[in-house]
């Protein structure tokens, strides 16, 4: 038995077969499994945090949350971004109420201990009534995780001392992600605020869908692709140049028509300027990936964050129970571009993909139901199929690394994101996780990477 | 506490034929988005129209950015009217399929004042809002907040130039926003 009494040794691939293709739909409902979520996959996983443009400033901070537990980013007067529990060691109150700002310190409200924006503890209320040996300032500041990293704007964080390192975690995804984070100099940036709404689905149905759920966008989506673009439907698909990639259970699914995901955003001028820079694009990245940024495309980086390339809207999907998780979203634009562009960008990015957005008005119904039926005991030991397109494996393509599949409507981003799910709760220490894929481009700066074969 | 701010004088800035009238333009208003008459409500809303409900962040006090003012923030609604009638497009492909059955909608609308502004024919206009929505089975919820509005006289009514909606909550605490406010 592990922590808590929950037994830390089950098989969870009991909950899925996924040569056959279906998954157990209990993995959504189960309490303890829930449990277990937090444990293996949410305290050990590498977890956005925060894109760098949100702290420009020392003394910078935000709230937000790894699994269920509470965390600050603060940037502090070293310039070091440092994330630590947003909780006290006193008694354990929060310290920290606003979303963002900028502090010299955080004072706890409860007795009044205050911690610097490095987390350490600077002072304490009343302190004569702590003799000698009471308290050692030095080992009572707010907790800190146990490593910081970056990719690309892109700050994570983990809470496990043995996790890989950062690159190592991504691996061969970086080449897909650089498509988004380093298309054009200058990288990218977070548009200010962020809009956070909350789902009484599970959280793993967001992250599914946009791992590689294509084929719901044309019907979901019909109306809100029609209502974009003066009535027509949405963009076909090419099922012999479309693909899904996997790579250590984080998914992009891709066309190679290079705009479809920007004709949905319904702005021509952001259109145009994605045209202008594309040549720059395939330059810099490879004429292959300047097809994928922009055609009808979707990503999930393991095991909580998505994004549309093209479309520019940037999530995170945070669990708050099995029934429920909160969906916070951002804007992610070009540093570079012209502050007209933004602007188009962040407006087309709310009017799709907005909680009133002509896409996610339809999404989250979808997700509250396929979650809320499980209710039933009956409906819950019913197994759900994942089986579309599972002999379609490409092996050897000569420039897409990863698990590599053909045709965009298919389920293998989401069959190896439950794989990766199933392997990550099975496994008592890290290391003992099935290797699924063998990376191709580890330790080696992807940008200039063409592709698989100019390795 | 700050220095108290000058007492508003109880009399309307407004003659009361001005404030019934205008106090009755958003009752009606109201009455068409519970009955999803978005055609009629479009037509009342000027072709300058900039409708916005601006995403705000928790933030301490001593914290003077203005979010709503920054307009480069993310907002539910940054929308012209071209914009409000994409988003309306979606209802009338008939396939926008989390419309059907139709959800059932409430505005109640209160604590009206108006005021003059430099303009001889517009006006601005405050409210309240309490905008209730159900649908299915248990889908229930609220959305409260503050409207400041600038409506504009024309021929022989009003249209709405200019809409701020201040939502009271930090999360959305509902999966989406299929209503206007
Ligand atoms: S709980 Fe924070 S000072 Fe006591
Ligand atoms: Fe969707």
């Amino acid at each position: 038995m592990g922590m808590d009494g929950f037994e830390m040794k089950a098989d969870y691939g009991q909950f899925m077969d996924l040569k056959e293709g279906w998954v157990d739909r209990r993995i959504f409902t189960r309490d303890d499994i829930y449990e277990q979520e937090l444990y293996k996959i949410f305290a050990r996983s590498w977890l956005f945090v925060a894109h760098e443009s949100q702290l420009p400033k020392n003394g910078d901070f935000l709230t937000t949350h790894m699994g269920e537990d509470g965390v600050i980013v603060s940037r502090g007067h070293d310039g070091k971004v440092r994330v630590f529990l947003n909780s006290c060691p006193h008694r354990g109150n929060k310290v920290c109420f606003a979303d963002a700002g900028n502090a010299r310190r955080f004072v706890c409200n409860y007795h009044g201990w205050s911690f610097d924006g490095k987390g350490e503890l600077q002072g304490v209320h009343e302190e004569y009534c702590y003799d000698p040996g009471d308290l050692d300032k030095s080992k009572n500041g707010l907790k800190q995780v146990a490593k910081i990293d970056s990719y690309k704007g892109l700050i994570f964080a983990t809470f496990d001392n043995e996790a890989v390192s950062l690159g190592e975690w991504l691996g061969d995804f970086r080449w897909y992600l650089d498509c988004l984070l380093d298309n054009e100099d200058g990288g990218t940036e977070f548009m200010p605020g962020c809009i956070k709404s909350e789902i009484n689905a599970n959280w793993k149905f967001g992250v599914e869908n946009f791992i590689g759920d294509a084929l719901h966008a044309g019907w979901t989506h019909d109306s809100g692709t029609r209502a974009m673009n003066g009535g027509e439907p949405f963009p076909p698909v090419d099922m012999a140049n479309s693909y899904h990639a996997s790579v250590n259970g984080h998914g992009w699914e891709f066309g190679l028509e290079g705009v479809g995901d920007i004709f949905l955003l319904g702005r021509p001028k952001v259109m145009e300027y994605y045209n202008d820079i594309r040549p720059d694009m395939a330059k810099r990245l490879g004429e292959a990936r300047s097809k994928v940024f922009g055609s009808v495309a979707s990503a999930s980086i393991f095991p909580n964050v998505s994004f549309l390339p093209g479309i520019s809207t940037f999530r995170q999907w945070q669990p708050k129970g099995p029934w429920k998780f909160e969906l916070k979203t951002w804007v992610i634009v070009n540093k570079n571009m012209p502050d007209e562009i933004k602007s188009e960008v962040t407006k087309g990015v709310m009017q799709t993909f907005g909680p009133g957005g002509a896409f996610e008005m339809d999404d989250g119904e979808n997700w509250e139901n396929c979650t809320t039926v499980n209710r039933g005991v009956v409906t819950r030991h019913e197994k759900l199929h994942y089986r579309c397109g599972i002999n379609r494996r490409v092996n050897d393509h000569p420039t897409f690394p990863g698990i590599l599949y053909q045709g965009q409507y298919n389920d293998a981003n989401q069959r190896n994101f439950y794989e990766r799910w199933a392997d990550m709760m099975g496994a008592e220490r890290m290391a003992d996780m099935p290797e699924r894929y063998k990376s191709v481009m580890s330790g080696r700066e992807t940008r200039d990477i063409t592709g698989v074969k100019a390795v | 506490m700050k220095a108290q701010k000058k007492e508003i004088p109880l009399q309307p800035y407004v003659s009361m034929e001005l404030l019934t009238t205008l106090t009755q333009v958003l009752y009606r208003e109201a009455r068409l988005l519970d009955q999803e008459r978005y055609d009629e409500w479009v037509n009342l809303l000027a072709e300058d129209l900039h409708y916005h409900m601006p995403g705000i962040e928790t933030r301490y006090r001593r914290d003077k950015y203005d979010q709503v003012a920054d307009l480069n923030r993310m907002a539910y609604y940054d929308d012209s009217k071209e914009d409000l009638k994409k988003r309306l497009a979606r209802l009338e492909t008939g396939t926008a399929w989390s419309e059907d059955p139709a959800t059932r909608y409430v505005h109640l609308i209160s604590n009206v004042e108006v005021e003059l502004t430099e303009k001889d024919d517009e006006f601005l206009v405050l409210s309240n809002f309490y905008a209730y929505r159900n649908r299915n089975e248990r889908d229930d919820d609220m959305l409260i907040g503050h409207r400041s509005d600038i409506w504009r006289r024309v021929g022989g009514g009003f249209e709405l130039v200019k809409r701020q909606i201040i939502l009271k909550q930090n999360i959305l605490l509902s999966k989406n926003l299929n209503i206007y406010l």
